[in-house]
């Protein structure tokens, strides 16, 4: 949108008083909501902030490092169960997550490994594989999900006077913030631009000196951990899980997200998670057109924004900056 | 313009203030209309169980044509989770200010994920289709505004093995079920009963499958083996039906009893012929669409309101067992209504029967499990038909 005149000028996070303006506004609303807003306000948006985790996650290695993956409702499992059974076991809630990041990340850099070889469509069918795979190990061993009747799962606790809801909310709300702020830091940094180069042009990339394997291993782990800790938030949140809550459709959901919201985009990333959880519960009454009304509004997302969300944001910006002299 | 539209716009708000600040003093209630609210899935895996809103849908538009309850019409919205518990949750926060009770909540996932919301909300809550034990560690003054009569499945598979045994002479019995607490709470449930029975009937064993499995010709084999008289199904449809044609294919034919939940005549759709002669049970607050007067009398009701019920009766019957139920509590509330004098009027229910439909249901300051009943049928011609009374256990709580 602007003239770079120097690499620290890149790394501004925030460019024009205006954006700081409206990023602080944002923000401010976001932490009265609960003051003001209703119970479902405040459920609603504690589920967008811990989905739009994840989406930001996947839209590390779908977006800018160009590796299409459908498994991510395996690692969603994966750190929900891992969450789980560690918090069941009494560990600390901040270790707990750590540890089912760290877990997603491990068989993230575990399903990784067939990305050195395959591209596009295969590494997508190697990805849909391992989702399944997850879901039919979890669904199959009851030791690891608890079987049909789930997991119970102690939830997040009344903090400072606050509601137990509302003190989720602001966890949720906190760790939203500080995955937006990494994934910025993350994608401005070297790792940043080697995930795009790979995503480019990975032989010239390789020419240009970015060790393939180590970056598209890195960017699988990376992505994975975002998912892993979207899945633990989810478990926490929810207090319940089984394994139903993790089959093929929520890969896909993921991954409409990350292309609605915007491929490669930060901001599209949070707008992707926001539209997969509000557009269902907009349209609720509609009953059982409630999936076509999801998949007409994609339709139509995609045929007049083939950018996403964000693509529609960027434009608007740019309309406004302008105005009134267009 | 604008400025029109903006004045305009403050207008509309100002005016809809005091309206939302007088529905927040008593939620879902207004001088005309009272709000049931329901969440339940319409598409996804478990859309067949939209029928039962329907059958809430249908049932509520009867009684406003009769000209509603205290003067005020029953309004019904019913919200699509798509069986996705994160869904359910949503739809229940956000009626969770405009009704004066939930309808009915359907599944073990949703009523699982929604328990504390529910516990917590103080929502009144008719009917939670799920195990009902789920409300077991709950201190009773906490689900005080929960009330169910869903059946017990320990209880449920104790009562159908003395069945077995008892009327229809079965020595050796089998039992095909999911890998899990419902299976394993059937397992529980007949081995009480073979232990109560002496030395009149023999527990083979327990075959266990998983939720995903679909290819069930091992389990088949392994059934035969035990070579029981009868084999008691706990499990969804799908497996049901795939475990009854594959015994049928290695010559293995025993008497096959099922859990509630395979209680709907839906069932022939399912697995065919071979279904005929099967005897499930069916939850004790219904009666059998085209076999008892009391159920085709609301079948006709229903389908006058909801045609796209045909088909469905079974679910569509018990979906509007809820809404009598709340009917009925509406009623007792008398004109004052608000969800206290609503959760007292239900606590005051005693041996009522949605239209002279299934066993007497009973809630009290101190019961809220009020129905915990099954009976067994048997499939024949197409139909489920009662062969026992009403078995009614003493309620959980």
């Amino acid at each position: 949108m602007n003239l770079v005149e120097s690499y620290k000028d890149d790394l501004k996070l925030i460019e024009k008083p205006w954006t700081g303006c409206w990023i602080t506004m944002t923000v401010i609303a976001l932490l009265l909501l609960p003051w003001f807003g209703s119970e479902h306000l405040i459920y609603m948006g504690t589920l967008i902030f811990i989905v739009s985790v994840g989406i930001m996650g996947q839209n590390i290695l779908i977006g800018y490092t160009g590796q299409i993956s459908l498994g991510q409702a395996g690692f969603l499992a994966i750190g929900a169960f891992s969450f789980g059974h560690m918090a069941q076991m009494g560990v600390p809630i901040g270790l707990a997550l750590l540890g089912a990041g760290c877990m997603a990340a491990f068989f993230g850099v575990l399903v990784g490994f067939p990305s050195l070889r395959l591209k596009g469509p295969y590494l997508a069918i190697v990805t849909l594989g391992f989702g399944i795979a997850v879901y039919q190990t979890f669904a199959s061993f009851e030791v690891l999900s608890g079987g049909r009747m789930g997991l119970v799962i102690p939830k997040f606790p009344a903090l400072f006077g606050l509601s137990r809801e509302a003190s989720m909310y602001y966890f949720s709300l906190f760790l939203g913030i500080a995955f937006t702020l990494a994934t910025y830091n993350l994608i401005s940094s070297y790792m940043g631009r080697a995930f795009v180069a790979i995503r480019d042009n990975d032989i010239a990339a390789e020419v240009l000196g970015v060790n393939l394997t180590r970056y598209k291993l890195l960017s699988f782990a990376i992505s994975s951990f975002y998912t892993g800790i979207h899945g633990a938030m989810f478990a926490m949140f929810m207090g319940f899980i089984d394994p139903q809550m993790f089959n093929f459709s929520e890969s896909l959901i993921i991954f409409v997200a990350v292309v609605i919201g915007g491929l490669a985009s930060v901001e599209g990333a949070i707008f992707g998670a926001a539209f997969v959880i509000l557009v269902p519960q907009v349209f609720s009454g509609y009953k059982e057109f409630v999936p076509v009304i999801f998949g007409v509004t994609v339709i139509f997302i995609m045929i007049f924004e083939p950018l996403g969300l964000a693509g529609r944001w960027f434009k608007m910006r740019l309309y406004y900056r302008n105005w009134p002299f267009r | 313009m604008r400025k029109g539209l903006f004045w305009m716009l403050l207008l509309i708000m100002g005016l809809s203030l005091p309206a939302a600040a007088a529905a927040a003093d008593n939620p879902g209630v207004t001088k005309d209309e009272v709000v049931i609210g329901m969440t339940c899935p319409m598409s996804g895996p478990a859309a067949l169980w939209s029928a039962m809103a329907l059958g809430n849908s249908a049932w509520a538009k009867h009684i406003n044509d009769q000209g509603g309850i205290h003067g005020r019409k029953i309004k019904f919205v019913a919200k699509d989770d798509g069986y996705n518990p994160s869904r359910a949750l949503a739809n229940l926060t956000e009626m969770k200010n405009d009704v004066l009770a939930f309808g009915c909540v359907i599944g073990s996932a949703t009523a699982n994920a929604s328990k504390d919301f529910l516990l917590t909300s103080k929502v009144p809550v008719v009917h939670v289709h799920a195990n009902p034990r789920i409300w077991l560690t709950t201190p009773a003054a906490q689900r005080r505004h929960i009330f169910i009569a869903y059946p017990d499945y320990i209880d449920e598979s104790e009562a159908i093995t003395n069945f077995a045994v008892t009327k229809l002479s079965v020595k050796t019995i089998a039992l095909f079920g999911q890998n899990d607490d419902w299976g394993k709470g059937a397992e529980e449930g007949i081995q009480k009963a073979i232990k109560k029975l002496g030395n009149k009937g023999k527990f083979a064993g327990f075959i266990t499958f998983e939720p995903t499995d679909r290819a069930v010709g091992g389990h088949a084999l392994k059934l035969k083996e035990l070579n029981a008289d009868a084999v008691v199904i706990y499990g969804p449809p799908t497996q049901a039906a795939l475990i009854i044609k594959e015994m049928s294919k290695i010559g293995y034919k025993p008497k096959i009893f099922t859990a509630n939940p395979l209680g709907d005549p839906l069932m022939y759709k399912i697995a065919g012929p071979l279904w005929e002669g099967a005897y499930p049970a069916a939850s004790g607050n219904v009666s059998m669409p085209g076999v008892e007067p009391q159920a085709d009398k609301v079948v006709d009701i229903l389908l006058k309101y909801e045609p796209t019920l045909k088909g469905r009766e079974f679910l569509g019957v018990t979906g509007a067992t809820t809404m009598m139920l709340i009917a009925e509590g509406l009623k007792k509330a008398g004109p004052n209504l608000t969800r206290e004098s609503f959760v007292k009027a239900m606590e005051s229910i005693k041996d009522f029967k949605c239209e002279g439909m299934g066993a007497p249901i009973t809630f009290s300051a101190s019961q809220h499990h009020g129905l915990n009943a099954i009976r067994m049928c048997e499939a024949k011609d197409g139909k489920h038909v009662p062969i026992s009374g009403y078995m009614i256990f003493k309620p959980l709580f």
